[in-house]
């Protein structure tokens, strides 16, 4: 398995750039994943990985040896489509034995090869079919497989998953964290899904408009956002923000509500972010805000209060304790946990405040 | 399909469907008769042709009288001409169908320099009238030698805009990018992609372009008119032409007129055959094509 | 960071052989659509600026031959005449593709394939044997028509006369390529998804209010091209009217349509100069009104 190096990677569609400046390293059997908003450039860096788009600039580099100008099947990755893109006139086996053929590997090789992962992934039954009479979750396994014979250095996966419903989403989900265990191999995987993202990873790229915001492992970055958009885009529901300022010694809303921070005030503060988790619901009048309950979510394992502070103002809360006892007009206090605070300036970046 | 599925048993449902049956009914008439009378006529004497009822049979069943006539008229020159028309249609209708499909594959799947300028062109080239073309055709074979030749008919024939049009069409639909990328990944080369992969996923669309390209060059008589000279070249439209004007023309070729009769049948019924053993592929292909355009 | 740079590997077949794929796949089609179209467009332009004449040969004469198109009245007649048959045959035979595409479409007719099938049959006749037995129908002294009119001591309907000539071929243009609008239609009716047809019930609409406000709409955009197809067709009008020109010879002149008139200048008479620049008047005829028509369609759709 592969060490994968990004060097000043840029990319331009015609005049639009579409990757900025990537620097990556993804190391040695890591399951790394793209996340980020459409039009991040998440699917165009991971198609420069793979050698289907050419790069404007900069050098992908496999184990230190430059790949920049080979195509994708020279660089031994192998790919997963989110539209699984099987060869609708050609079986299961088929499909599966179409890139050993092309590399003529001999015939009882591949099928030794083909019949070992059909066994991992239990296709064994199938193999004989055309994909239109697949399931979605057996086209999956089917588009897996057939990266999987290759015997990749690395595998590419391009949001797998999104076609599928959500219970099938998260059982293949496991299936994909099982077979990174067990084939410990190098993977990329993109997705615009943040808990796909925080379920699976190793390390998480946030991208945005074609930049990357933040490299780390999904604790890191849900910890320790580095600035407001992987503080927003990390974690569900979304973190809150509210705009503030530092007013003497103390901190102010908009609103007018202010208190006081330990230790020096923040230069430059903006907005200040706050999980729903870091909030507990107090009496009105307590807590650093107040506003009035517009809905109450119960989803039995957690419950979450949307609570108006503000016009357009809605902060969410999850309740914890009597929640039974949460209606919708109900006038509350919110309390924030202070020492778990996100702080932001004005550009958008976390300030970082000794601890 | 059905639209009323509730009310399907209603008086007035039925009353509209019984309706609106027989207005297709009177179509399906007026289609049949030219085709009923070529049926009759073929079976007639010259002399039962003008003084019995045209849309009917005559006592004298003159059938086999009329096809002997037909193939040993002038040496049998009508099979010839069948021949022709079979030839110039098969060999321009795969030529500019596997034409028109590379052309389409490559506009629908591909970026390249130059692609604008010359998809405009193939567009502009369907709004041309081929007739237009056919007087400089006809000068620049003259002068290369090819006049009165099959090539004549057959090489300006490869070049079918319509298709590469409808192609285009085709593949962006019934290919994803993802599939080629899929066989990048794999290893495939551009050509091996297309040949194995691309190729077998376009066989709807291929055979429509096939069946249209095939019945455009089965009806072809501006072109041959013009190149070609000597009867036996000919294809059957050109030839039965001839003879239905010798026939109209008066002196002596009356007697031909039951014999372009039978020739008709004959030339029309391998195509309405064979139109209706393919209608499954082409009604397929043709839906792809003619949503997009 | 250019110290830690590995050695750049040249370009990879595979990279080079995806950029110059697309001229490989395109070269056939192209090669013989510069050499049987542009290249024949190109020398009859060139023959339309030159003048043959009896003493001194040919000459160059720039536009001339086209003042003269311009001020042809043969040609401008012939013009005319397509006109009036298009106006003619076009809404007709497009108007009776729509409606038998939508009661096909909605179901509520028995044999549908079968009526869709054999509607479809004629496109598959050629048009010369179109023009033969339409003609035998037509026919004043034999035809079956004739007879029918005799019959019930009707006047003998006069198919050739100079009034009716021009309907009698809209006819069998009509017959031909009906069925292969229709099938276009009905194809583009297909791709409407279902469950716009289970709004429009849940709206309470009728199967005709159905078909008429939301599915005809709906195929505009197809219905706009087979009316620019069949406006270009109508231009080249050919084999039907020269066929019937030993059935009405008083009436179907050698210059009755364009095409025509073409056909006559180049290999009756012997003016291929001129007849070059008639074709070329000609597509640019077509080339017109196929625009005007988009320029009106796309006016009609910004109000």
């Amino acid at each position: 398995m592969a060490v994968i190096t990004l060097k000043n990677i840029k990319k331009n569609f015609g005049a639009v750039g579409v990757i900025g400046n990537v620097n990556l390293t993804i190391g040695e059997g890591e399951l790394v994943i793209f996340v980020g908003p459409s039009g991040s450039g998440k699917s165009t860096l991971l198609r420069l990985v793979a050698g289907l788009e050419e790069v404007t600039g900069g050098q992908i580099l496999i184990d230190g040896a430059d790949v920049t100008d080979l195509g994708p099947a020279e660089r031994q990755l192998s790919m997963v489509f989110q539209s699984y893109a099987l060869y609708p006139t050609k079986t299961v086996r088929q499909n599966m034995s179409f890139g050993l053929e092309v590399a003529r590997l001999p015939k009882a090789e591949i099928k030794a090869r083909v019949d070992r992962v059909a066994g991992i992934l239990k296709l064994e039954d199938y193999m004989d079919r055309k994909p239109r009479a697949l399931s979605g979750g057996q086209r999956q396994r089917v588009a897996i497989g057939r990266a999987i014979v290759r015997e990749p250095v690395a595998f590419l996966f391009d949001e797998p998953l999104s076609n599928l419903d959500a219970a099938l989403r998260v059982e293949m989900r496991i299936e994909i964290a099982k077979l990174h265990q067990r084939l410990a191999a190098t993977m990329i995987y993109v997705t615009h899904d943040q808990v796909e993202a925080m379920t699976l990873a190793d390390k998480i790229v946030v991208l945005d408009k074609g930049d990357i915001q933040q490299v780390g492992s999904p604790m890191e970055l849900y910890e320790h956002p580095a600035n407001l958009f992987v503080a927003q885009f990390i974690g569900s529901p979304k973190m809150n923000v509210l705009s503030a300022h530092v007013d003497g010694k103390s901190v102010a809303f908009e609103n007018g509500s202010r208190f006081a921070l330990a230790g020096t005030a923040p230069v430059g503060l903006s907005k200040i972010g706050f999980r729903p988790e870091d909030i507990s619901l107090v009496k009105d009048g307590g807590g650093q805000l107040s506003g009035t309950v517009e809905v109450v979510e119960r989803l039995g394992s957690d419950t979450f209060a949307y609570v108006s502070v503000a016009p357009d103002s809605i902060i969410t809360v999850r309740a914890i304790g009597n929640v039974a006892a949460i209606t919708a007009g109900q006038k509350v206090g919110l309390a924030l946990e202070l020492s778990r605070l996100h702080l932001f300036a004005a550009n958008g970046q976390t300030i970082v405040r000794p601890r | 399909m059905s639209i009323a599925g509730k009310s399907q048993k209603s008086a007035k449902f039925r009353c509209n469907r019984l309706l609106l049956t027989a207005v297709l009914g009177l179509y399906f008439i007026y289609t049949f008769i030219p085709i009923f009378y070529v049926i009759t006529a073929s079976t007639k004497t010259n002399p039962d042709l003008f003084n019995t009822f045209g849309l009917w049979f005559s006592n004298d069943f003159h059938l086999w009288q009329n096809l002997r006539d037909l193939f040993t008229l002038y040496d049998g020159i009508f099979l010839k001409w069948l021949r022709n028309t079979f030839v110039y249609a098969t060999v321009s209708a795969v030529g500019s169908t596997v034409f028109a499909t590379l052309a389409g594959y490559a506009f629908a799947k591909y970026d390249f320099a130059g692609k604008k300028f010359f998809y405009a062109l193939v567009l502009g080239a369907v709004m041309i009238p081929q007739t237009a073309l056919v007087i400089p055709i006809f000068l620049l074979l003259s002068e290369v030698g090819l006049l009165n030749t099959a090539w004549a008919v057959i090489l300006p024939s490869l070049v079918f805009p319509t298709g590469v049009f409808l192609m285009r069409a085709y593949v962006d639909d019934a290919i994803s990018n993802e599939i080629i990328d899929a066989g990048r990944v794999d290893g495939a080369g551009e050509f091996h992609i297309f040949s194995k992969l691309a190729f077998r996923m376009l066989m709807p669309g291929f055979t429509t372009v096939f069946i249209l390209a095939f019945v455009a060059n089965w009806n072809n008589y501006f072109l041959p008119l013009v190149v070609l000279n000597s009867p036996e070249n000919f294809p059957v439209t050109v030839g039965l032409a001839n003879w239905y004007a010798t026939a109209v023309g008066g002196t002596g070729g009356v007697l031909l007129y039951t014999v372009v009769m039978a020739g008709s049948l004959v030339s029309i019924l391998p195509v309405i055959i064979a139109f209706l053993i393919m209608q499954r592929f082409w009604q397929g292909g043709l839906g792809a094509g003619g949503v997009k355009a | 960071m250019s110290g830690t740079v590995t050695k750049r590997r040249p370009k990879s077949r595979v990279i080079i052989s995806k950029k110059i794929a697309p001229y490989i796949f395109l070269l056939p089609f192209l090669l013989f659509f510069f050499a049987f179209l542009i290249v024949p467009l190109l020398y009859a332009f060139d023959l339309s600026v030159y003048k043959k004449t009896l003493v001194g040969g040919t000459r160059f004469v720039g536009g001339e031959n086209y003042v003269k198109a311009f001020t042809d009245p043969k040609f401008w007649d012939g013009v005319l005449t397509l006109f009036k048959f298009g106006l003619m045959q076009i809404p007709i035979m497009l108007g009776l593709a729509l409606l038998f595409a939508l009661i096909l479409d909605s179901g509520i007719v028995y044999a549908k394939s079968f009526f869709r099938v054999s509607f479809f049959i004629p496109y598959a006749v050629p048009a010369v044997i179109a023009t033969l037995m339409w003609g035998y129908l037509y026919g004043p002294a034999y035809g079956p028509l004739t007879q029918v009119a005799d019959a019930l001591s009707l006047p003998r309907p006069e198919f050739f006369s100079a009034g009716a000539i021009l309907p009698s071929i809209a006819n069998i243009a009509v017959w031909e390529y009906m069925g292969y609008n229709m099938i276009i239609y009905v194809a583009a009716l297909q791709s409407i998804p279902q469950d716009l047809e289970e709004a429009s019930m849940m709206d309470g609409a009728s199967a005709f209010a159905y078909a008429a406000k939301i599915k005809l709409p709906m195929i505009v955009p197809t219905i706009i091209v087979t009316i620019i197809f069949s406006i270009i067709g109508t231009l080249q009008l050919f084999a039907e009217p020269y066929l019937m020109i030993n059935l009405a010879r008083n009436v179907i002149n050698t210059s009755y349509t364009p095409n025509i008139y073409a056909y006559t200048l180049a290999f009756t008479a012997q003016q291929i100069n001129y007849s070059a620049a008639i074709s070329f008047v000609l597509g640019g005829v077509v080339a017109v009104v196929s625009y005007v028509f988009m320029l009106a369609v796309n006016r009609g759709d910004d109000k």
